[in-house]
């Protein structure tokens, strides 16, 4: 067997030692190298810069225990952007696992918010918890907000909340803040929020999504999106609050290109092995 | 020791077992799986009744019975239990499917059809704006299939594969990306300095478990590719 027939049928095993060793080599030896911000991410900072204070936003929280990692470090700045702004923030969740997700992020932004900024629960921000229902759910909760949920995810009766006193639906919405992760539901947003009620909206999905999502920000119903672990980087580099996203970009930067390579040496040797007359 | 360390110390066991699926198909693999398809499921379970019970029995209680539809058409789900009641969950799950086609579909039309359709109605003026064109016309053009695939339209059937080719090429990308950060989040979290002993410790107690059942024909050596 030739050395080009040997390395076609290497076992899978080796590749995922080699991928393990790349991928755990700069989380262990984190190097931040410089990197530009895509156009996306920036238009999704921009709009989120630019909400007034005082408005109020919903913000979905999608993130899983497997998309967290990606996601939450870009959801907890977001919430620490708006929360300084003096944005008030009604989160809600479509997912059961992502509502306790949603709530390590909230409790992790308020950590790490400056001395003195208002972000009490109730006034500054509520947490609604699950929602039941998928698009339906979110649906039912931007036409009626009590028809939908009797109490908060502290159990709090939705009437004794002052956020949303006088808010019940999504007219009084200044932006939607769509976390959805790898759930694709940002089409929910924009189906149920963005269009009917012409509330703007920006999303954040799995890098995956990205290409599924990206038509919804041509055709202006998304103001922007963070795709992955990239698009939570960028919003860290874009505050000014480095956080874990950056040293996982590189990561995924060193496994990306070791995937790269390990494509294009597959072609090579493939068409070694055709010339040779032996495909 | 407090609960975010014990969470992450159980995370790093539980991720090295799943992972071990790599080397093959072992107990330790169907183990992982198993502990995270129970626990999932009665946590669902319980999230679940918890909204129910807030949201349709409270307000029962609370005198609003028309939600007692609702609670009706949610028990009649658990007809799926059994082979010869499963007709009776059908009508929920077709309620709901009604319901949510037509939320959807109100808007789908603005959203996803005339909103896109205007998006491509863009000025010749930038080579981004002109593969968007080109690239939206040939690609719907491709998938004509009552037009016959010769002469000119020949050339618009390859010209639309070409952009398919280049989308699903993007998307392969993508999805590496977004699987490598899957990796890397499980990676990070493991290896947190805090926990990272307890995790080489765990490789080294499941690679000696792994060694000794495939030494001992326990374990079938997996011998693929």
């Amino acid at each position: 067997m030739s050395i080009v027939d040997k390395l076609l049928e290497i076992d899978q095993r080796i590749i995922y030692a080699i991928l393990f060793i790349a991928l755990a080599f700069p989380i262990l030896n984190p190097v931040i190298l410089p990197m530009s911000i895509q156009s996306y991410s920036q238009q999704a900072f921009d709009f989120s810069d630019n909400i007034p204070e005082g408005s109020i936003v919903l913000f979905e929280g999608g993130l899983t225990a497997a998309t967290y990692p990606q996601g939450g470090p870009g959801m907890v700045v977001q919430i620490y952007h708006m929360l300084t702004k003096g944005v008030k923030v009604i989160f809600f969740s479509i997912g059961t696992e992502q509502t306790v997700w949603t709530m390590t992020a909230i409790d992790t932004a308020l950590a790490k918010l400056p001395a003195g900024t208002p972000a009490e629960n109730g006034v500054n921000w509520v947490h609604l918890g699950y929602i039941a229902g998928g698009e339906a759910g979110v649906g039912s909760l931007v036409n009626d907000i009590r028809a939908t949920v009797q109490a908060d995810y502290f159990n709090t009766p939705i009437d004794d909340i002052p956020l949303l006193e006088g808010v019940n639906d999504a007219t009084s919405l200044s932006a939607v803040l769509w976390w959805g992760g790898s759930e694709a539901s940002i089409g929910y947003g924009v189906r149920q929020v963005s269009v009917p009620f012409d509330v703007p909206m920006t999303g954040m999905c799995t890098t995956n999504e990205v290409p599924n999502f990206s038509p919804y920000i041509s055709a202006g119903q998304l103001q922007g999106l963070f795709g992955g672990v990239r698009g939570s980087a960028e919003y860290e580099y874009l505050l000014g609050l480095p956080g874990p996203a950056l040293g996982q970009a590189m990561a995924t930067n060193f496994g990306g290109l070791l995937w790269m390579i390990m494509v294009i040496l597959g072609n090579v040797l493939y068409f070694i092995k055709k010339m040779g007359g032996e495909a | 020791m407090d609960a975010e360390i014990l969470g992450l110390i159980a995370g790093s066991l539980v991720s090295l077992g799943a992972y071990s699926v790599l080397i093959g198909d072992n107990p330790i693999s169907r183990i992982t799986e198993n502990i995270y398809m129970g626990i999932l499921g009665g946590y669902f379970f319980a999230q679940n009744w918890d909204f129910i019970s807030k949201n349709a029995l409270g307000k029962v209680a609370n005198g609003e019975y028309v939600y007692i539809i609702a609670i009706i058409l949610s028990l009649m789900l658990l007809g799926r239990l059994k082979p010869e009641y499963l007709w009776i969950s059908r009508y929920p799950v077709v309620f709901t499917v009604g319901v949510g086609l037509g939320l959807s579909v109100r808007t789908t039309v603005m959203a996803d059809f005339v909103g896109q359709i205007q998006a491509t109605l863009l000025p010749w003026n930038s080579l981004n704006n002109i593969v968007m064109i080109i690239g939206t016309c040939l690609t719907a053009a491709y998938f004509i299939f009552t037009t016959q695939k010769s002469g000119l339209y020949n050339y618009v059937h390859t010209g639309g594969r070409v952009f398919l080719l280049c989308a699903f090429g993007v998307a392969y990308g993508q999805t590496v990306s977004f699987r490598l950060e899957l990796v890397i989040g499980r990676l990070v979290a493991m290896l947190d300095p805090r926990v990272s002993m307890y995790t080489y410790a765990f490789l080294v107690i499941i690679a000696a478990i792994l060694i000794y059942g495939y030494k001992t024909d326990k374990i079938v050596w997996y011998k693929g590719r």
